[in-house]
């Protein structure tokens, strides 16, 4: 969700320096993962210790996003936790990847939200929105416009970083916000009267979170993450087991130092998929419906928003054929 | 009272009791000032604290609302008959009272970790501490010499300190993802942000000390019958050593504050990225009992490097004394 | 000019039998340090700027020479030129017949900033060059200690610079420099910053030293009295360029105490070097050097006047 020239500067120098990693078998496959909890959700099998059940020998790495990605384009993972529009950005500047797994879309926890007197979305009209230019918030946004017959021309956009949206919207300097947890929960927190008037729960599939793998690593090891994907299943029947719910969030929750109650609202907002939920999503098509959809979308709005520079073979970038084998 | 105008004399020392009642006054104050801050109600206290909702439809027990915000809502209801909010002067999340702080600095340091492989405090600690130690040591092995060169040899500063001068302007940051192209996702790309963070301020700043060496010392010196090396060794490395122990320091304060940018590079760990997570999250309470522990050990390890330089260099400490 | 004007005083260079067959026996004795049309230019922002023209004196075995001359003119280049720390646009300087370049033990140097190793002990400040010299840790430290106690510092043989007092800091640098058993010592202004007590005492003990053992000195000061008091002849510059005025022979007989100041010698010297260095005849520059004041004190000041 979260990417830009900085990053697309990182990965270039990563890939300048980039040495494909040796395809040998005996290594650990390494995985980073960071904080949204369709990701986090890979701490329930490491604390488990279910992936050496399961005879894979992985290695999770916490990271900051941002850095995980870096980190994959510069060879140094063979599995990283992305969204499906930043598998393409990262892909365009130097690291392919192929998404082989489907954690989540985002249920609502990206909102755009209105400050006091804002009721909906029409109501964005002439107004001012504090939004992070070339990021999926303001993906979010225009498809929150283009639904309500407006587009970009019809609001002013000030470019906020993400995290500093709550405080810009309790200033007053700007009518609306658009973020993702946990800012827009801060933000609605932090401001009496406001309140979310479009979500990604509006649109699910705009947004989905991903296991993207390097393609030699995925040659060379189809079986290791063969089984990563189904210790991935075991996680999320856990999660949605209303017996272990509770433990898994309390995992969760003290992966990212936060309190189990307040972890449980982020995780409301994500919709982690079960392997029934998340095929229907892996089969060609156009619209959000379909990953091959969105991502087509998401490739369309880096273009245009010059994240780089040419149209992605999005078809390549996704590979549904470990989870159509499970 | 000629005691106190004489507390105001440009560059006189105090006697030794003033001086250390002063100095334990200087956190006081502060910690007065932020106490009286969280804890006497009509200071700042910009918000309120929502206990009861009462009859306003978006309160929630426990949110933060402007005072203004809440005087207008109590007189609504006031005027409608319906129950009132009720609340406490409250402020911004962003600042926790002491005691709050206090008691996450604590548990910081006492809560068992919940998973297998998740750390210890110390242990975070431990980890940032290394990747400082070993990026100040690595920085220092070149930055020293180098910079002493510089400062000797004018070959080695029109050699060196044009570029350096150029390079101390890049962000040491920017250089995150070659890091970790290079070295890994683990402690070295780490160790080396804060090498080029500290790196070419140290080369400026030795080589500039070095310079500042009396350099009548040197042509005694020479009178004397030292050539060359004996020169460098024996008289530029003394001459220069208690001011160049000095700067590092400063240079390693310098080094803790690359930290926070070395720890969100790689893997995610260490002192600073507890604070950044935290921060994301808003338990401000557990950010600045963090900060106050970087704080601690930063004030610690330079009282007992000034300390331990008293020690070494025993014609400076009479110095002080004289 | 001065009150001592009203006695009747001999000429400068009237000298006593005793002091004419001593300095008929000083020429007699080896050159130690020869000075060949010395020429020195600095280039400066302003153009090229000449401090020392043609200078040339010799200095015989254990003669004691004073330079001395006004401000800036090139009393510091010189002896710096000797020491070997600057190098002359022209000219030749030879230490007993050879040819010298760049500094070395064999003149020992004496600066008026003290110029003691603050890192060091007084101890090992006079072991320093010993060591340069290749001497053992021990024998050094032997040497050293008898250097130390020459100049009566035996209790600050551990003591480190500051802990010192100037008189003392300038006692340890004539050590160190003797310690090296130059050929000369070369001293600029050394008691230039000391106060007229102390000044007075090491002039003493330098007058001592220098009977004791076997050195040649010169000695720079800008101080007449310091000047007549320690030197068997005082070469006087003059400013702009700096050049060699003259080379007066002081007929004050050895040894010197300080009863001598008021010596009818002393005094005819003293009228000379005052005539050389401030010349009578410019009393247009003189009102020049005179302030141009205006009255600043109150008209009812209750004092009317400093007289
Ligand atoms: N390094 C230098 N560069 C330029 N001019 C110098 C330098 N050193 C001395 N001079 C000039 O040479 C003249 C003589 O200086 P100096 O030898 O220090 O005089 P003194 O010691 O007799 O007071 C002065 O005019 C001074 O400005
Ligand atoms: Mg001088």
């Amino acid at each position: 969700m979260k990417t830009t020239f900085r990053t697309r500067l990182g990965s270039l120098l990563g890939a300048a320096c980039l040495v494909l990693s040796s395809l040998a078998g005996a290594e650990p496959l390494k995985i980073g993962y960071s904080d949204w909890p369709g990701w986090v959700a890979w701490e329930v099998g490491v604390e488990k210790q279910w992936f050496k059940e399961a005879g894979v020998d992985v290695e999770f790495e916490w990271f900051d996003y941002v850095a995980s990605m870096d980190a994959f384009a510069a060879g140094q993972l063979q599995g990283v936790g992305m969204t499906n529009g930043d598998a393409l950005v990262t892909g365009a500047t130097g690291a392919r990847s192929v998404m082989v797994l489907v954690n989540d879309y985002s249920d609502g926890n990206d909102m755009v939200i209105g400050g006091p007197g804002i009721a909906g979305v029409k109501d964005l009209k002439g107004k001012k929105i504090g939004v992070e230019i070339g990021f999926v918030s303001h993906l979010l946004l225009l498809d929150a416009l283009k639904n309500n017959g407006m587009t970009e021309a019809d609001v002013e956009l000030v470019n906020v970083p993400t995290n500093e949206t709550p405080q810009v919207l309790s200033s007053g300097q700007v009518d609306a916000i658009v973020a993702w947890q946990p800012n827009s929960g801060m933000a609605l927190k932090l401001v009496p009267g406001s309140k979310a008037i479009y979500t990604s729960a509006d649109q699910p599939g705009l947004i989905y979170d991903v296991l993207a793998v390097s393609p030699e690593s995925l040659a060379a090891n189809r079986e290791d993450w063969m089984k990563v994907l189904k210790v991935w299943y075991r996680i999320v029947a856990y999660i949605n087991d209303p017996k272990t719910r509770g433990d898994a969030v309390k995992i969760m929750a003290s992966r990212v130092g936060v309190p189990p109650e307040e972890y449980e609202a982020f995780i409301a907002g994500t919709k982690i998929l079960t392997l029934e939920e998340a095929l229907p999503h892996m089969k060609k098509g156009d619209g959000f419906k379909s990953m091959y959809g969105s991502t087509q979308i998401a490739d369309d709005f880096n273009v245009a928003n010059k994240v780089y520079e040419k149209p992605q073979p999005v078809d390549a970038y996704i590979d549904p054929s470990l989870m159509n084998a499970l | 009272m000629t005691q106190t105008l004489q507390w105001f004399a440009p560059r006189r020392q105090l006697a030794p009791r003033p001086r250390l009642v002063l100095g334990i006054m200087s956190f006081v104050l502060p910690l007065l000032i932020w106490s009286l801050v969280s804890y006497v109600p009509w200071i700042w206290h910009p918000l309120v604290e929502v206990t009861e909702p009462g009859s306003v439809s978006y309160f929630k027990a426990g949110q933060r609302v402007e005072r203004e915000l809440f005087a207008a809502e109590t007189a609504k209801a006031l005027e409608a008959g319906a129950p009132q909010p009720q609340g406490t002067p409250a402020n911004p999340v962003y600042l926790p009272a002491p005691h709050e702080v206090l008691q996450a600095f604590y548990l910081a340091f006492t809560a068992e970790p919940e998973r297998r492989n998740e750390k210890w405090l110390h242990e975070s600690l431990a980890d940032s501490i290394y990747v400082i130690f070993w990026g100040f040591v690595i920085s220092s092995i070149i930055g020293l010499p180098l910079g002493i060169l510089c400062g000797t040899y004018d070959v080695f500063s029109r050699l060196a300190e044009p570029f350096v001068e150029f390079f101390r302007y890049l962000p040491a940051p920017a250089f995150g993802a070659l890091a970790v192209a290079i070295l890994g996702i683990y402690q070295a790309p780490k160790i080396a942000i804060i090498v080029i963070g500290t790196l070419f301020q140290q080369i400026l700043v030795i080589s500039n000390t070095t310079r500042k060496l009396d350099p009548a010392l040197l042509e005694a010196a020479q009178t004397l019958g030292a050539r060359r090396l004996s020169l460098l060794f024996r008289v530029v490395v003394p001459g220069i050593i208690t001011d160049v122990y000095k700067d590092m320091r400063i240079l390693l304060g310098w080094a803790w504050t690359y930290l926070i940018v070395a720890e969100l590079i790689g893997t995610s760990s260490g002192i600073t990225w507890f604070i950044t997570q935290q921060a994301r999250y808003k338990n401000f309470d557990n950010v600045f009992a963090a900060i106050m522990i970087i704080g601690i050990i930063g004030l610690s390890t330079d009282l007992l490097l000034a300390w331990l330089g008293r020690r070494i260099f025993p014609w400076q400490r009479a110095e002080a004394r004289a | 000019m001065t009150r001592m004007q009203q006695f009747e005083l001999p000429s400068y260079l009237e000298q006593s039998d005793a002091v004419r067959d001593r300095f008929a026996r000083l020429r007699q004795r080896p050159v130690v340090l020869e000075v060949k049309g010395l020429n020195k230019d600095f280039e400066t922002s302003h153009g090229p700027v000449t401090a020392l023209r043609d200078i040339s004196f010799v200095t015989h075995k254990r003669e004691f020479v004073c330079v001395i001359g006004p401000s800036g003119c090139g009393k510091s280049t010189l002896i710096r030129i000797l020491a070997g720390l600057e190098t002359p646009t022209s000219g030749q300087l030879l230490l007993d017949g050879r040819a010298v370049h760049g500094p070395g033990p064999d003149r020992g140097m004496v600066f008026q900033s003290y110029t003691l190793f603050p890192w060091l002990t007084v101890k090992k400040n006079v072991m320093f060059g010993l060591e340069r010299a290749g001497r053992g840790r021990l024998a050094a430290e032997e040497e050293a200690m008898q250097w130390i106690e020459l100049v009566g510092l035996s209790k600050f043989a551990r003591s480190y610079p500051h802990q010192l007092s100037g008189g003392m800091k300038q006692r340890v640098a004539i050590a160190r420099a003797l310690a090296n058993q130059p050929r000369i010592l070369l001293m600029d202004e050394p008691f230039g910053a000391l106060d007229a007590q102390t000044r007075a005492k090491m002039q003493s003990y330098l007058m001592e030293i220098w009977k004791n053992i076997d050195i040649t000195v010169l000695f720079i000061t800008h101080d007449l009295d310091e000047a007549i008091y320690l030197a068997d002849r005082i070469l006087v510059l003059k400013a702009h360029p700096g050049e060699v005025q003259e080379l007066i022979e002081v007929p004050v007989p050895q040894p010197r105490s300080p009863e001598q100041l008021l010596s009818p010698e002393f005094l005819a010297t003293r009228k000379r070097l005052e005539e050389l260095i401030h010349p009578p005849q410019d009393d247009a520059a003189l009102s020049e050097d005179h302030l141009n004041m205006v009255r600043m004190v109150a008209v009812d000041d209750e004092v009317e006047s400093v007289f």
